[in-house]
């Protein structure tokens, strides 16, 4: 069973590794039959331009930033394996020396790449595209002006397994070694995808304040991106260094990290066929050109040209062939519905009572914006065991009440105390993990991931794969295998209650849950509403329009209006209470 | 001659937000809409202006069809929309404010006839103005268009009662100028005592379609459709 | 030292008009414009070519024009390739959020260079002077030359406009209107588009009136001269993309400080780098105060 749903929460791992074995066998047989010298080569450029893709796939496809020098770790990675090379290091290795070199090129690439991202990543992803757009330009001119160690030392890079210098057999060889590696870099992709790093990466990408609230920090997903592109990237600058044997700098220009970065936007890169299929553009245009004496420049235009395309429809090429295999699939499937039944008599629970204690105090919270008082004077201890229920008009601070809460308005004044954890100076991912999670009014749910990738990205490994199958099927979720875009929006936020209940928060802060369903779907989750407390030890804070809703499953109320705390109590004394109707209704004293 | 909605749907991703409705506003009279949060009253007034569109149904504005036309086109032949929020641009005065819509200097000065609070505001950054005063410039602004239709969302949202009901008055003050007026409001009495027709949504959809001193003398009827 | 020190003020005076150009984009077009010194190198090589008569060896025009009409003509160019662009990305990503509406500026900064390329060739263009020479003679044996207080005063002439405008005309206050609030300048009847195109019109004919002059005065390859926005973005964060004065100030600055570092042969490298550092540095420093986006 265990295993089985870990299968089902990630994707299966046995389709990769037979597709990894079935191209290793299909490519190895390649290298047999290429003709001459100019084939092999053409096809190792193209190998050895899809690893780099792929690391564009990772930051740009996944993350959603821009980074412009990829080929800038590349030529990190080159320069480093021809160094290790020169100065003669780590020749206990033997043969394997020179697989060595590559994992350490494209380790110190990767710290490169940790170094540039650390001040580029916390504010908008146009920063970074300044920054590295900045350092190719200026490794350009460095590398001019140094030379890469291998020209410079008067040698030529030894090829591993003692292939020995270019030829025909060499060249065969050295491809089939290529072959190997880019089927074991893709294989890692692959799983990086799928494991949590990938889902952050999704994440980051779709929505910043949601991946917070989810208890990762965006920052680190970020620069998680950043620093696996960099990686690949210096990994194929290495592998692309053992074909060439000698580097140089005019094989890792500025124009050619532009153009690998538009190539991979318009291919949609973090797809493995796609990066493929990019690296086959980006060293056969060139000879096609070539071989009808076109300029050669021309490849850039065009890379061009389909980029702007790419950007301005934010579609690629990927993606189109993925949306029209998958249109025939689903006109044959039904759509993904909510399957949320109402409860069984018996199971039927009453309005949880909560045990006593006070799980989160809020003393005096004030929020300002500006001359504008949003909140003030705001006091609340929320009960162990209960669902409190925060009601009032429009505009009457409730957002904000539980973005102050939840760490997004830093600037708050008062005290907030979640068991003895102050939360005033946390970040907003600190609080998830500490035990204070929200869900979104708004549909903040990536529909790049499945539904079990995205609960178990979520639930940060706080729950069993059985029980995050058992959660989704409690709130009547589709199967953990159904991608989230197949699933409307209405379900999807349901999901998101799902997966934040299956992170056991001690406080769950639900924000319009049941907005987009249907009115027996309102009874229906509030019966599994009711049942949060006991079935998970969680404590719920929901704001509502519904009132039938509030009605059926709060233990107590409290009515905002105009920022301050109108009516606190148990549910007859509040909603019976005059002065909270004519707030609703918009009447005062005055009148 | 009125801006009619013709069986107006308008869905949000989730779905319909707001299903057919059918409603007819006429030069110098007020319509009141009214209903509890969520209910799709703002989805309905942005499919008005255009910032979204209808999934069915049709508007027409003086018998021209206005569904498929530009936000600018439809603001431009006379159709104002005053956003939820106060949307001043914070950092233009409030006579800037009031220049991006005024035609001519007689257009200002009618405007803030109406406001006459603004007068010694007129050079002050309006992100500094009160909230009051806020509602005030976008109202004004508006008024300075010359519109022939004024759509009115939730202008009473975080403004103090006193404010609110001095704001009233303006607004039949607007109607009585010719103008249609689409008044958009979560505070129902103060609202449906100047309209002359009024329809309430509940869950999205038209839960009463009538005459607003109907509904006042109907306590039941309309605590229902807000509190449930 | 200071003698290279100073003579940075020429290269500090063309990224002063670049950053005070990339904050007018950020702040009025919701874009940092990467192909921003693209566009005005594209316009002056268009101006030299109309010049001599022929784009590459096997291109012929036909007409040679005088230096005055070919450069007009070029700076035309430089604005209408800058126009088009803005009416791409005001037509397809109106409501999109800066950073894709800047990527599609990466795919043009691709274009351009390799059209440039095809029309123009990769060998140096015979870039006629404007200006050129010192213009005086300080003491201490330091030359102020005519093209430093050339682009500095257009920085200047550039930046002051841009205030004037802003401030004080219907156009500006319908400008600063959108960049407050897009949608709402929309819904009262404001041309967002035209204004938008207006913007990119507007900083790419300046743009294409630095490269005619400057380009005649250094080494001026297509890229070399397309990549100025570079250290020009790198004095725009000095002001965080807001402030044009930071940026303006911040582009003299930092050539002062390159060519304090060339008088340094043994830190040649550091020269290069010194634009990276400014942005690292400033990137560092402005998010000391970081605020969640309620957007994101």
């Amino acid at each position: 069973m265990s295993l089985a749903n870990r299968v089902r929460l990630q994707g299966s791992p046995w389709k990769p590794v037979l597709v990894a074995v079935a191209t290793l066998i299909v490519g190895l047989a390649l290298t047999a039959i290429l003709p001459d010298q100019k084939w092999i080569n053409i096809v190792t450029s193209v190998l050895v331009a899809s690893v780099s893709l792929m690391g564009l796939g990772v930051v740009t496809g996944s993350a959603g930033m821009i980074a412009l020098c990829q080929l800038t770790f590349a030529a990190v990675g080159a320069w480093v394996v021809e160094w290790l090379f020169v100065n003669e290091q780590l020749t206990f290795f033997g043969d394997f020396a020179f697989v060595v070199y590559i994992l350490i090129g494209g380790l110190v690439a990767a710290v490169g790449g940790i170094l540039v991202g650390l001040p580029a990543l916390r504010l908008r992803g146009v920063n970074l595209a300044v920054l590295t757009l900045g350092i190719a330009a200026a490794v350009d001119l460095t590398l001019l002006k140094t030379g890469f160690p291998a020209f410079v030392a008067g040698m030529r890079v030894e090829r591993p397994f003692n292939l020995g210098p270019s030829s025909v057999a060499s060249d065969r060889g050295y491809l089939a070694f290529v072959i190997v590696a880019v089927v074991l870099i893709s294989l890692m992709v692959v799983f990086l995808q799928r494991s949590r790093w990938g889902a952050s990466w999704k994440s980051v990408a779709f929505s910043e304040r949601s991946t917070a609230s989810s208890g990762t920090n965006v920052r680190t997903a970020k620069l998680s991106a950043f620093a696996v592109s960099a990686f690949l990237g210096g990994l194929a600058g290495g592998l692309f260094d053992g074909q060439i044997m000698q580097g140089n700098a005019y094989s890792f220009t500025t124009i050619n990290s532009l153009g690998m970065y538009v190539l991979s936007v318009v291919a949609g890169s973090y797809l493995i066929d796609m990066a493929i299929f990019g690296g086959i553009l980006f060293i056969l245009i060139p000879e096609i050109l070539k071989v009808f004496k076109i300029d050669l420049q021309w490849g850039n235009v065009v890379f061009g040209i389909l980029g702007i395309q790419a950007l301005t429809t934010n579609s690629n090429l990927g993606q189109d062939i993925r949306n029209a295999i998958y249109k025939r699939k689903m006109s044959k499937v039904p759509p993904v519905e909510l399957n949320l039944a109402p409860v069984e008599e018996k199971k039927v629970v009453e309005v949880p009572q909560g045990t006593g204690r006070t799980i989160l105090k809020v003393r005096d919270l004030g929020v300002a914006f500006g001359a504008v008082k949003a909140l003030q004077n705001v006091n609340l201890d929320i009960e162990e065991g209960t669902i409190v229920g925060l009601i009032g008009p429009n505009g009457a601070g409730k957002s904000t009440f539980v973005d102050a809460l939840t760490g997004f308005l830093p600037h708050h004044t008062g005290v907030l105390t979640l068991e003895d954890i102050e939360l005033d100076k946390l970040s907003p991912s600190r609080i998830a993990r500490v035990g204070l999670r929200r869900t979104y009014q708004q549909d903040r749910v990536p529909d790049t991931l499945t539904v079990g990738a995205y609960v178990y990205f979520v639930s940060r490994g706080k729950a069993t794969p059985e029980e995050i199958a058992d959660t989704l099927e409690f709130f009547g979720c589709p199967d953990p295998t159904v991608p989230l875009r197949s699933v409307d929006v209405g379900t999807r936020r349901l999901i998101e209650v799902a997966a934040n209940v299956a992170a056991k928060p001690k406080v769950l802060l639900l924000d319009e849950p049941a907005a987009g369903l249907s009115h027996d779907e309102h009874i229906a989750f509030g019966e599994r509403l009711r049942s949060l407390p006991s079935k998970y030890g969680v404590t719920v804070i929901i704001i509502e329009h519904d009132l039938d809703l509030v009605r059926s499953v709060c233990t107590s109320i409290t009515v905002l209006n105009f920022g301050e705390v109108l009516a606190s109590g148990s549910q007859e004394d509040v909603l019976s209470n005059p002065e909270v109707l004519k707030a609703y209704m918009g009447e005062t004293e005055l009148l | 001659m009125s801006l009619v909605l013709n069986d107006v749907t308008v869905s949000r991703g989730v779905g319909p937000v707001i299903s057919n409705v059918s409603l007819e506003i006429k030069p110098g009279e007020v319509v009141t809409l009214v209903g509890p949060n969520g209910a799709g009253k703002t989805s309905l007034l942005e499919s008005l202006s255009g910032v979204i569109r209808p999934s069915s149904g049709s508007i027409t504005m003086d018998d021209v069809d206005i569904t498929k036309l530009s936000r600018r086109k439809r603001s431009r032949t006379g159709l104002q929309h005053v956003e939820q929020g106060r949307m001043i641009f914070p950092s233009l005065t409030v006579l800037e404010n009031l220049r991006l819509t005024a035609h001519s200097k007689a257009d200002i000065e009618a405007a803030i006839s109406l406001f006459p609070e603004l007068e010694k505001r007129m050079n002050s950054a309006t992100v500094l103005l009160s909230g009051g005063e806020q509602q005030m410039v976008v109202l004004a602004r508006a008024f300075a268009a010359k519109p022939k239709y004024l759509l009115l969302d939730e202008m009473s949202l975080g403004l103090a009662p006193v404010v609110f009901m001095r704001l009233l008055p303006i607004i039949q003050q607007i109607a009585q100028t010719g103008v249609g007026v689409l008044l958009v409001e979560q505070f129902a009495h103060l609202a449906l005592k100047i309209a002359s027709d009024s329809m309430v949504i509940t869950s999205g959809h038209v839960s009463y379609h009538g005459d607003p001193k109907k509904l006042l003398d109907n306590e039941e009827l309309l605590r229902k459709s807000y509190m449930g | 030292m200071l003698t290279t020190a100073l003579s940075g003020i020429g290269p500090g005076g063309y990224y002063a008009v670049i950053a005070v150009l990339l904050v007018l984009m950020a702040q009025l077009t919701r874009v940092v414009n990467f192909s921003q010194v693209a566009f005005g190198m594209f316009g002056a090589y268009i101006s030299v070519a109309l010049m001599s008569g022929q784009f590459q060896q096997s291109i012929k025009i036909g007409i040679k024009l005088p230096q005055v009409v070919a450069v007009v003509i070029g700076i035309l160019v430089a604005g209408l390739i800058s126009a088009l662009v803005g009416w791409i990305i005001a037509q397809w990503l109106p409501e999109a959020t800066g950073t894709a509406r800047s990527a599609v500026t990466v795919a043009t900064l691709l274009s351009l260079i390799s059209i440039a390329y095809i029309l123009f060739g990769s060998r140096p263009q015979p870039f006629k002077p404007i200006i050129f020479g010192p213009l005086m003679e300080l003491p201490g044996g330091i030359v102020i030359t005519k093209i430093s207080v050339f682009s500095i005063s257009l920085a200047v002439v550039v930046a002051i406009i841009a205030k004037i405008v802003l401030s004080k005309t219907m156009l500006g206050v319908r400008l600063r209107a959108i960049a407050d609030r897009q949608t709402a300048a929309e819904l009262l009847g404001v041309n967002v588009k035209l204004m938008n195109v207006a913007v990119w019109f507007f900083t790419g004919a300046v743009s294409g009136l630095l490269i005619v002059f400057i380009a005649p005065t250094q080494s001026s390859d297509i890229f070399t001269l397309s990549m100025l926005v570079v250290p020009g973005a790198a004095a725009a964060l000095i002001g965080a993309f807001k402030n044009i004065w930071a940026g303006l100030i911040g582009g003299i600055l930092l050539g002062v400080v390159q060519g304090f570092f060339a008088g340094l042969p043994d830190l040649i490298y550091i020269r290069d780098w010194i634009p990276i550092i400014v942005i690292i540095v400033f990137l560092l420093w402005n998010q000391r105060k970081e605020v969640w986006d309620v957007a994101r």
